[in-house]
């Protein structure tokens, strides 16, 4: 992210939008084009305002990234905003806003995205100044410098001196050993500090190239003329060699995994509970973000009705499944502990909901509940242009954007008996990993 | 648990930057019972905002009773004469939607999120929560301790913790000094029969906006509402004002030590509201100095220097104390010089002219950039009870926008010379 003010966790957070997301609404007038350069282009009219969202996805994260250069994508998302030879230093951010427009960018372990919000009549000069970024990018090294200073300080406020982005990063570490998605976009302090103008350089001609992108413009805006435009804008530019496949496959988990951090200054310890699930490429993940609402979603969900309401173990509780991850993922719990609670306490709450999944079956007004709650999120996705165009890009990038159109469906049929069937198989102690943060310094050593 | 300034601030701070198309706003009326209607009718989506405030915010807080305002508005959703905390939790949520209760300085605010085909569900619960809550008191002692404990954890945030400082720098004697949620000792000690009394004396209709934004036509949404509220009407008593904040409370500053690798540090001092005629020039000053990703401090503090990964400024035209703050975060070493920076930035507005450049860059972000601020129901409900809340009418987009094209190089050299002046900045850092 390149701006203030945005959610946390970068490490977790961004596949929660994801699985509620796309168009429920009637059935989408998607124009969808993918030009000789590779680069998939599609449009949506949304007339409402006299405004368009233009967002460019790249399929890149630091899901591509190898140990000793971690953080390359998040840094790179940074610099794409430190000018072309055309748009020099400081240029993109002055130009959108000089129109009226906002931007920003982000970096998953997937992609790297970035938008620019503005009045529809500005749409042209927005494709101008992603064409040119795409692939004209300075990359100076003095800029490179100060950014990477900028970097470390958004690593500070995010990871260092936040419990829950701290305690995140090391039970994703301990959850992985072999997937990428074991460290953290935003990368570790020492390869911030430590990646060359080069590595970047090399990083951005592999990545971002029109074959590895995806345009999504959703809009007050005609299609017809909007791909012909497109076509004039992105269309000059060569395709290149398809970038080299991620092929790190994260091996079965052969046991449980626990780990425990110290923080000077947390005042409540945190539980952190994940399990390793498959994506949407398996027919159990509608059941399995069925099950994810069942257990966090809001408070008359599981966690929170048990724990925090009834049980008065914990302060708070939540959790995440991630749908469209493009590879396997965990299916994760949250919780912090009630001031006289212990964190060994609610550990064993949680694991007693999730047990209850597994033995017994889901009544059916939770059940419906839970597919109306996904079904709700997902019509009021369709309220901005901004949510409908990263739905589309999502799904798009995931497999299809045609999928968010059987999304609903595929929720809809999911029984009772799946949700049962999914929990036994996920739900294993063998495929657990528990992270605990504690407050406080570390215990002075046993002499 | 948010950090009660920004709350306000943000809100505040989007309704400084917004404006709007030259279609109307919304339909405005005032009901029988004082209450005024905003309705804005957006049929393409089925969904429908509905957004409640009245005045009862924590600026109404007895002084032994703070948190008063933000416990009430917490507990309405969890229990009425005719359904428990669980049996509203469920209803709502099984349609999907979301019923919640708030509270801030000024007011309070219910907000409920439904689907259009679960209007007069969402409607009857609304009402519930609203006229017959029963503030049971075993839920009163859940959510009063939960309270406390969110607000002594939020000591690890460094944001809360600057935001709390520097109130209590800007605003001595004043309510705004007290966080909305209170203390974790007083808010244990509140009782339900304050909490029934706050409610009965504060939660009326005279002051009371509702605001409407969604798939719903203004008859219907009349009907809904006053055939569910008709009972609901001012009781005799007048209602309390809230003082003016200080206008110059004392200049001070405050180091509060935390053990972490980075230094927040907030300064602020007060400002003013949509009423002075200073107001738009301060907007273009502020928009120049650390508005956006083009202002100077994200230009020199961030991009030449690379001190912060966040830096920004705004004005906080709250009702009862309006306030400019300036933010950032940076290494504990860096502490100095960032601020430095940003200190020269502040005053050297003051002293030499913006140039022609960054005036009209600043104006046409300003103007061109509203319809983005209404691009969601959401934020429509929210600017919609803003506007009334603030009295500024629904024409003030408008006005905001001729407003900010008038403003001259000169007048933010005038308005910066006082409101960004370095040395009548308090300041609170939070750090080694």
């Amino acid at each position: 992210m390149r701006l203030r003010n945005l959610p946390r966790a970068l490490a977790l957070s961004w596949a929660l939008a994801v699985a509620s997301g796309a168009s429920a609404a009637p059935p989408s007038p998607v124009t969808e084009v993918t030009l000789d350069n590779g680069l998939r282009v599609l449009v949506l009219e949304d007339h409402r305002n006299p405004i368009v969202t233009v967002q460019t996805w790249y399929r890149v994260g630091a899901r591509n990234e190898v140990p000793g250069k971690t953080g390359l994508a998040h840094f790179l998302e940074h610099l794409m905003f430190k000018g072309t030879p055309t748009h020099g230093k400081g240029q993109f951010a002055r130009v959108v806003e000089q129109n009226g427009g906002q931007d920003n960018a982000f970096t998953s372990h997937d992609i790297t995205s970035y938008y620019v919000n503005i009045a529809a009549d500005r749409v042209d000069m927005v494709l101008g100044l992603e064409a040119d970024r795409m692939r004209h990018l300075h990359l100076d090294p003095k800029e490179i410098e100060s950014e990477r200073q900028v970097v470390m300080e958004e690593r500070r406020t995010r990871t260092e001196d936040d419990p829950d982005g701290y305690l995140s990063e090391e039970f994703l570490a301990a959850a992985y050993k072999a997937h990428p998605y074991g460290w953290p976009v935003i990368g570790w302090m020492e390869d911030i500090a430590r990646i060359t103008p080069p590595e970047l350089r090399a990083f951005y001609d592999r990545y971002y190239q029109p074959n590895n992108a995806i345009l999504v413009i959703v809009g007050d805006v005609e299609a017809r003329r909007i791909v012909r435009r497109v076509r004039e804008v992105f269309g000059r530019i060569p395709r290149a060699p398809a970038p080299p496949p991620m092929q790190a496959v994260e091996p079965p988990q052969p046991g449980e995994r626990r780990v425990l951090v110290r923080k000077t200054d947390a005042r409540s310890p945190i539980v952190y509970i994940g399990f390793h699930v498959p994506n949407y490429q398996s027919p159990d993940a509608p059941a399995l973000e069925v099950l994810s609402s069942i257990l966090q979603d809001g408070r008359a969900s599981r966690l929170y009705r048990r724990l925090v309401y009834e049980r008065r173990m914990a302060l708070s509780v939540g959790g995440d499944y991630s749908y469209l991850s493009f590879d396997p993922n965990l299916f994760w719990f949250s919780g912090t502990p009630l001031p006289g609670q212990t964190p060994e306490a609610l550990e064993q709450g949680m694991m007693d909901e999730i047990e209850r999944v597994k033995s017994e079956p889901v009544p059916e007004e939770e059940l419906d509940r839970a597919k109306n709650q996904i079904e709700a999120a997902f019509i009021w996705r369709q309220d901005s242009i901004h949510s409908r165009a990263s739905t589309l890009a999502r799904f798009e990038l995931a497999r299809s954007w045609r999928d968010s159109e059987s999304f609903v469906p595929l929720i809809r049929q999911v029984t009772a008996a799946d949700l049962q069937r999914v929990a036994r198989a996920y739900f294993q102690i063998d495929r657990r990993t528990v992270g605990v943060l504690l407050p406080g310094a570390a215990p002075a050593a046993p002499k | 648990m948010r950090l009660f300034l920004a709350t306000v601030c943000m809100t505040l701070w989007m309704l400084a930057a917004t404006s709007l198309e030259a279609i109307p706003l919304a339909h405005r009326e005032v009901l029988d019972n004082g209450a005024v209607l905003l309705v804005a009718e957006r049929p393409a989506i089925p969904i429908v905002v509905i957004r409640l405030s009245v005045r009862a915010g924590a600026a109404f807080d007895p002084p032994d009773a703070g948190g008063l305002a933000n416990l009430t508005a917490d507990l309405l959703t969890r229990g009425t004469a005719k359904r428990t905390g669980p049996e509203l939790d469920r209803a709502i949520e099984f349609v999907g939607g979301s019923l919640e209760g708030e509270a801030g300085h000024d007011g309070a605010t219910i907000s409920l999120s439904v689907l259009k085909k679960d209007l007069a569900l969402g409607l009857d619960l609304l009402a519930e929560v609203l006229l017959q809550p029963a503030f049971p008191p075993a839920e009163l002692a859940r959510r009063s301790e939960d309270i406390a404990a969110y607000i002594l954890r939020s000591e690890q945030d460094p944001g809360a913790v600057a935001s709390r400082a520097i109130a209590e720098l800007l605003y001595p004697g004043h309510p705004y000094r007290r966080p909305v949620p209170g203390t974790a000792e007083s808010v244990r000690r509140i009782t339900r029969e304050q909490v029934a009394a706050f409610h009965r004396d504060n939660y009326r209709p005279d002051g009371a906006v509702i605001s409407v934004v969604g798939d719903v036509t203004v008859d219907e949404i009349r009907r809904g509402l006053m055939g569910r509220l008709g009972g609901w009407s001012p009781p005799g008593a007048a209602r309390p004002d809230i003082p003016m904040a200080p206008s110059s409370p004392p200049v001070d500053h405050r180091r509060i030590t935390r053990a972490l690798t980075q230094a927040t540090v907030s300064l602020g001092r007060p400002a003013i509201r949509q009423d002075h005629p200073d107001y738009f020039p301060l907007v273009v000053a502020n928009y120049i100095l650390g508005g956006g990703s083009a202002s100077r401090l994200y230009s020199r503090v961030r991009e030449e220097r690379g001190l912060a990964y966040s830096v920004y400024s705004f004005v906080s035209p709250a009702r009862h104390g309006p306030a400019y703050f300036v933010g950032l975060q940076t290494r504990l070493d860096a502490v100095d010089e960032a601020v430095g920076l940003v200190k020269a930035e502040m005053a050297r507005l003051g002293r030499e002219p913006v140039t022609a450049r960054e005036l009209e860059q600043a104006k046409s972000y300003l103007i061109g950039s509203y319809p983005l601020r209404t691009d969601t129901s959401g934020k429509m409900a929210g600017l919609l009870a803003a506007i009334e809340e603030n009295q500024l009418g629904l024409d003030w987009p408008d006005r905001f926008k001729a407003g900010v094209a008038r403003v001259t190089a000169a007048d933010v050299a005038r308005v910066a010379a006082i409101y960004l002046d370095p040395a009548t900045f308090s300041s609170v850092t939070v750090g080694k």
